[in-house]
């Protein structure tokens, strides 16, 4: 009996022992997997500890590039990957980087605004590590990542999160979101410290307009808009009236709530001389009632369970069976970035911002991501850069 | 063509001329505005940009109250046209610090004294379906409720089409006789405020 009940114990434990090796080397290598930026010399790069030594080594003290143009005009920083579970914003970004080029004005652009939430996916969620968009070449591969920094990185949690400086009481766990913690801390938590250093950023670079980039599960209201604060109202509505009228696809505005904190449209526009403002594409994959989280629900954003509940009016946007797919959500977001940049050039145009080589929704959409993805394989290893 | 045909074809023309709503006479209306919202969408700053660009004489205050109206005819200086673009949202309410119920009392309040100053009212709806069903939370009724508040008190109504597509706006139209100005793109708004405003 006592010979039987020792070798139960240790059939469970060397299964659970096989389960932490493998998960662990998968947790690792999602964690350390490099992936390829491919720059034109045109394009500088430097890193955000260069803006805040606070940030200097860590894992958030990623990759800042910077494209400027010949001609002196207005400063925009592009922040992709605030959510790294919302990976729409970070391929626009990764477009943006590999292609455009600025003949007035200067465009600085995040990859992974946080780095930390990109190199873990979400307790319990089963969400895939990395996904691969296909291109001529066979594929680019990218970490799919979480909402929330690693707490590898920050650990642990309070019980409330006390937001600094308007002390506003939020969830205990968005003191690991970086679109709860703007303005961000000098001395605070590795989320807040990551903040500080991108206002120090838009400060020393004298950024014009900051544009974040996300996703959000249909089931949330606020959705396919462009969330403005006051000082970039009329600039995002004429933006979303434009693209509206002439790409082929709907895009609202909803104003920044001045009493809720925390947030980029929010804390960047009160906190700095920037125009402030975030985008949001649908993404199914993040619904509570999707079916599974697999890579295929990630890129087709096709799910039977999202359009039924679409069928019972649970959603903020249209679902079929076409689903949302992502060239379609990367597609709105460089076109609604352009698009800001055309109409901030009717509004300032003594400060203009003029960006072109970046496709719009239609050719995303038509020729995919991949095709203006650069093959880092064929590229010269000076042009490369890990991201 | 026999009788039953001629009598067919007679009854829908009469239908179309009687029922459809009336866009072919040119509806006016006079500066200076006031231009507000019921439910706090920011579907009044499209308006603005484009009354901006019109060079129209005009107030933007998305919390305007019956006071005020009474506060410019004090001062001289009344307001003619009273547009109030409807359609809600949660954040905007927020962030202002009201409710619908709010929204819709101070709407009734502006309407009545609109109607004793003998201002036109403009009832409005610019951001099409994702301001309306579309757009709103399962059992969330204040977009149609700001539309009940305003719509069926003014005088004509300006509505992007895409916002009709369910007949909401025409049938307050049929139902009470007011007439509807529907555009189909949002820089039709310029040549919508050009006509009606004669600029």
């Amino acid at each position: 009996m006592k010979t039987k009940s020792i070798i139960r114990k240790v059939l469970l434990s060397t299964a659970g022992l096989v389960i932490v090796v493998f998960a662990g080397i998968e947790f690792y290598q999602h964690r350390h997997y490099k992936e390829t930026v491919v720059i034109g010399d045109w394009v500088e790069v430097k890193k955000l500890g260069d803006y805040f030594e606070g940030i200097q080594g860590s894992v958030n003290d990623c990759n800042v590039f910077i494209i400027e143009g010949d001609e002196p005009g207005a400063t925009s920083l592009i922040l992709g990957g605030s959510h790294p579970e919302e990976p729409a914003g970070r391929l626009a970004a990764w477009l943006m980087v590999e292609n455009a080029r600025i003949q007035t004005g200067k465009l600085i652009v995040v990859l992974s605004a946080n780095r930390s939430g990109t190199t873990v996916t979400r307790p319990s969620g089963a969400y895939p590590t990395k996904y691969t968009i296909p291109t001529s070449w066979g594929g680019q591969t990218f970490r799919m990542g979480d909402r929330w920094s690693n707490p590898l990185d920050q650990w642990p949690d309070p019980e409330v999160y006390i937001h600094c400086p308007s002390g506003q009481n939020l969830a205990y766990v968005d003191i690991r979101n970086l679109n709860r913690t703007w303005p961000g801390r000098a001395n605070g938590t590795l989320t807040e410290k990551t903040c500080y250093a991108y206002m120090q950023l838009i400060e020393k670079e004298k950024v014009d307009l900051v544009i974040d980039m996300h996703e959000a599960e249909l089931q949330y209201p606020v959705i396919n808009t462009i969330v403005a604060h006051e000082n970039g109202q009329e600039l995002a509505t004429l933006v979303s009236m434009m693209l509206t009228d002439f790409e082929g696809f709907s895009i609202g505005t909803e104003f920044s709530p001045k009493n809720l904190h925390g947030l980029s449209h929010r804390e960047i526009g009160d906190h700095s001389d920037a125009v402030s403002l975030l985008f949001e594409a649908p993404e199914p994959f993040l619904d509570a009632t999707r079916g599974i989280t697999g890579e295929k629900q990630l890129l087709e954003g096709k799910d039977e369970f999202v359009i039924k509940a679409g069928e019972h009016g649970l959603l903020f946007a249209p679902m079929d069976e076409n689903g949302w797919p992502i060239d379609v959500r990367v597609g709105r977001h460089t076109s609604t970035i352009l698009q800001t940049f055309e109409s901030w050039n009717e509004y300032y145009p003594e400060k203009l911002i003029v960006c072109f080589d970046v496709p719009r929704y239609a050719e995303v959409i038509k020729n995919g991501i991949g095709f203006y993805l650069k093959n880092h394989e064929e590229a010269d290893n000076k042009t490369i850069v890990f991201e | 063509m026999d009788k039953l045909s001629i009598a067919i074809i007679t009854l829908i023309t009469c239908s179309i001329l009687f029922f459809t709503p009336n866009e072919s006479v040119a509806q006016t209306a006079e500066e200076p505005v006031i231009l507000t919202s019921c439910g706090q969408s920011p579907g009044p700053v499209r308006l603005k940009i484009f009354m901006q660009r019109l060079k129209m004489d005009f107030e933007y205050n998305l919390m305007v109250t019956a006071k005020d109206l009474v506060k410019a005819k004090d001062a001289g200086k009344p307001f003619k046209t009273l547009i109030i673009v409807t359609g809600a949202s949660l954040k905007g309410m927020g962030a202002a610090g009201v409710s619908i119920d709010d929204e819709l009392a101070r709407t009734k309040a502006l309407i009545e004294e609109a109607k004793k100053q003998g201002i036109k009212i403009i009832g409005s709806h610019i951001e099409g379906m994702s301001r309306r069903s579309q757009g709103a939370s399962s059992g969330d009724s204040s977009d149609e409720q700001s539309i009940d508040a305003v719509c069926p008190n003014s005088d004509f109504m300006i509505v992007k089409k895409e916002g009709d597509s369910d007949g909401r706006f025409t049938t307050i139209s049929k139902g009470k006789d007011i007439p509807l100005i529907l555009f189909e793109l949002n820089t039709e708004i310029s040549s919508v405020l050009t006509k009606v405003f004669n600029k």
